[in-house]
């Protein structure tokens, strides 16, 4: 029995401000600074759409509409009567839960507030079997972290159903064919909980070589003077503005602790007992090409070159990579006067 | 017969990443104010005005141009409001041109205005991810906005389409290339954003994925701002240009066109963004323009995204399709080239106040044309989903 307190709000409560203002001082005059919101609920209707999110949550199943008198299908059925037909009734159809994608679809890396937890996804349009129109979805791989290739333009995608469904256009999205065993494929309304989805597990490093601490060691002492001069330059100090994270980096080599503090940003040789989260890169010269502005952190997520513990944490990755971006400006800026 | 409309005065407050210092009813003031000073006239000789101004919330207002009437000083005279995604300021510029032509009114002060980054997420403490997210109200509310639709994934749709039909263009160096052009370009431009942040090719082909293909420095920067311009008929004009020792730069042609936001057979022609297409042609064919590469010596273009600027150049016919990279690769756009493209920094590196926007390249335009003699130049809109809207303008000079 779920109780009142315990049901998901259409505004997540952490999203939530307190009621507060500040002050901030401009050329030496005082602004006001607001904590605001700009709110309104709905119980919205879906119409004539009612069908087709009804058939998604109750049966599993995907409708179109086809006109009476072209034969066009589309998916989603977002018109009751074809505007190339002279309006022209069309009528419900069912199509199926393969298709193949319209075109390369983009992934989403630096997502809002909203999609933080999702993200990495992409997103893009799949003509389903029986459709002539694309249906826009959500997709995903099952082996971790979406990279550019692994779906592209024509690349096989079958429709997965949420195991919790409410009508909504989120209870379902699209993964590779490829990824699927034949039993999965020629199932109809698969669901999410019977997919293997693969946990990317923290990598394990080999016995460091004298040759790899040497590295390390290197590495580590070049961090911490950046980590010194960021701390230092007012524009760096604003890519971590009221931010706070202690991050355990664990390397081939050794291991350290980064902590970024409200501004402040600094790199210690110690082993973090329950850091916010677990950076592991074999080479730590992947974090200190990033930190140097050679090469982006958030690329090295991506490729694989950079593990972390949680994906949430690709907010933190951004502003380490905006870190290193404003201080190279700054040194820019300074040298050429 | 349409009446000949000219600009006679036009004005950009600086943009800014955020004006903690003024509200949008200042920004929209001092606009007008140094616009009416461009031309050399009083609010008094203003007969209309046209509002551009993008969304409601962020003016956290439903009608956010009622207060501006006052501000403004345009008590009992028409005012409309006009909203078309990014394409506001453009579509904004062609409702008050039509007004004009129409015989409707004499004189109409186009404004646009935008307060893009009050708007704060407070779980990243940073503006960006509120700012998408308003944006992202945007999408298709049915079928799309839950789904984690963004300006930024719609145009990448786009452009990555594009890409699966001509895999050989829009190499990552030269897209860098370009963005690292328009940052030397905005040294010039003391209202913008970014004046002072040159990069150069590698630093962008360095910058971080935001959205899959697109890097942070190839993406446009939301900033606050305001942009005016005043139109006049052809009379009008030609005595407020003498008071004020301006030429008229006259709106020579305008076209627009709407695209279906949905994909597939008979729908959305995609891989193209026949948008931009259409709207250049319907422009060129008012303004007589048969070789646009021949005719049109400064472009002031919508660059959402760089990938998406060099898509809309090969619409509105600068370069093939396929071939957009001749834009560097040929010198077209580069230093001593045949074009002018973005003097001002363009969105990237001036800054994207929507409602805006399209009014502050319009301003730039008239500027460069009036400043370096060039006879014509075009001014370019987008908005909307996948690039759904487009809206070009040709200005030209006597």
């Amino acid at each position: 029995m779920v109780t009142p307190q315990d049901k998901e709000k259409v505004i997540p409560f952490e999203f939530i401000p307190d009621k507060a203002s500040e002050t901030t001082n401009i050329d030496g005059k005082d602004y006001l600074l607001m904590n605001d919101a700009f709110y309104t609920f709905y119980q919205r209707s879906l119409g004539e759409l009612s069908p087709f999110f009804l058939a998604i949550r109750d049966e599993k199943r995907i409708l179109g509409c086809r006109c009476t008198v072209c034969g066009l299908v589309r998916v989603p059925p977002f018109v009751t009567h074809c505007p190339f037909c002279d309006f022209a009734p069309t009528e419900p159809v069912e199509v199926g839960q393969e298709g193949n994608m319209l075109s390369t679809p983009p992934i989403t890396y630096f997502a809002n507030s909203l999609f933080a937890a999702r993200a990495p996804f992409g997103r893009g349009r799949v003509i389903l079997e029986g459709a002539d129109t694309a249906l826009s979805t959500m997709l995903y791989t099952t082996t971790g972290i979406l990279v550019p290739g692994i779906i592209k333009r024509g690349t096989e995608v079958k429709v997965i159903f949420r195991d919790e469904r409410i009508g909504e256009i989120t209870d379902i999205f699209c993964v590779p064919t490829a990824e699927l065993t034949p039993q999965q494929i020629a199932e109809k309304g698969l669901q999410e909980s019977e997919l293997s989805w693969i946990a990317p597990a923290e990598p394990e490093f080999p016995e460091a070589s004298a040759e790899d601490i040497a590295i390390y060691q290197r590495s580590l002492k070049e961090m911490q003077s950046l980590a010194s001069e960021m701390s230092k330059s007012k524009r760096a100090r604003k890519a971590i503005e009221g931010w706070k994270r202690d991050i355990a980096v664990k390397t081939r080599g050794g291991e350290f602790a980064m902590y970024i503090d409200d501004g402040d940003f600094r790199i210690e040789e110690r082993k973090l007992e329950s850091p916010d989260f677990v950076m592991a890169c074999a080479d730590p010269r992947t974090l200190l090409d990033g930190l140097s502005y050679k090469g982006a952190i958030t690329d090295a997520v991506i490729m694989k070159r950079l593990w972390i513990s949680k994906n949430m944490e690709f907010n933190t990755i951004f502003k380490l990579d905006r870190l290193a971006r404003f201080l190279a400006r700054e040194k820019k800026e300074q040298a050429a006067g | 017969m349409a009446r000949k409309v000219g600009i006679v005065g036009a004005a950009v407050t600086p943009f800014k990443g955020k004006w903690y210092e003024k509200t949008y009813y200042e920004l929209a003031q001092m606009a007008t104010r140094d616009a009416l000073k461009d031309a050399a006239i009083s609010i008094k000789d203003v007969d209309a005005v046209a509002y551009g101004i993008y969304n409601d919330i962020f003016e956290r207002t439903c009608i956010p141009e009622h207060p501006l009437q006052a501000i403004i000083g345009m008590q009992n005279k028409p005012g409309i409001r006009i909203t078309n995604g990014g394409a506001t300021g453009a579509y904004t510029m062609s409702a008050a041109h039509a007004y004009v032509a129409a015989e409707r009114y004499d004189v109409v002060l186009v404004l646009g205005v935008e307060k893009a980054t009050d708007c704060f997420d407070f779980t990243s403490m940073s503006a960006t991810p509120e700012v998408i997210k308003v944006i992202g109200w945007s999408g298709d509310s049915f079928f799309e906005q839950k789904i984690g639709w963004t300006a930024s994934d719609s145009y990448a749709e786009v452009v990555l389409a594009y890409m699966d039909e001509h895999p050989g263009d829009l190499k990552p160096e030269v897209t860098a290339q370009v963005s690292s052009q328009l940052s030397e370009q905005v040294k010039t431009n003391p209202y913008a954003q970014r004046q002072f942040d040159q990069v150069t090719p590698e630093e962008v082909m360095n910058s971080r994925y935001i959205v899959y293909p697109f890097k942070e420095l190839e993406i446009c920067v939301y900033t606050e701002g305001a942009a005016a311009l005043i139109l006049a008929e052809e009379e009008t004009a030609k005595a407020m240009a003498r008071n004020s020792g301006k030429p008229v730069v006259w709106i020579a042609g305008v076209g627009e066109a709407n695209e279906v936001s949905f994909a597939g057979k008979n729908h959305n022609n995609w891989g193209r963004i026949m948008s931009h297409h259409v709207a250049a042609q319907r422009a060129y064919h008012m303004a007589g323009i048969k070789n646009p590469l021949e005719e049109i010596e400064v472009v002031e273009i919508h660059d959402a995204f760089i990938q998406q600027l060099e898509i809309s150049m090969a619409e509105m016919g600068f370069v093939p399709l396929g071939r957009a990279d001749a834009l560097v690769e040929e010198g077209l756009m580069m230093p001593g080239g045949k074009l002018s493209v973005n003097p001002s920094g363009g969105l990237v590196y001036c800054g994207h106040a929507v409602g805006a926007s399209n009014i502050m390249s319009a301003w730039s335009c008239r500027n460069e044309m009036i400043d370096k003699g060039y006879r014509r130049g075009l001014v370019h809109g987008t908005g909307s989903t996948i690039c759904q809207y487009g809206v070009v303008l040709i200005l030209e000079q006597a």
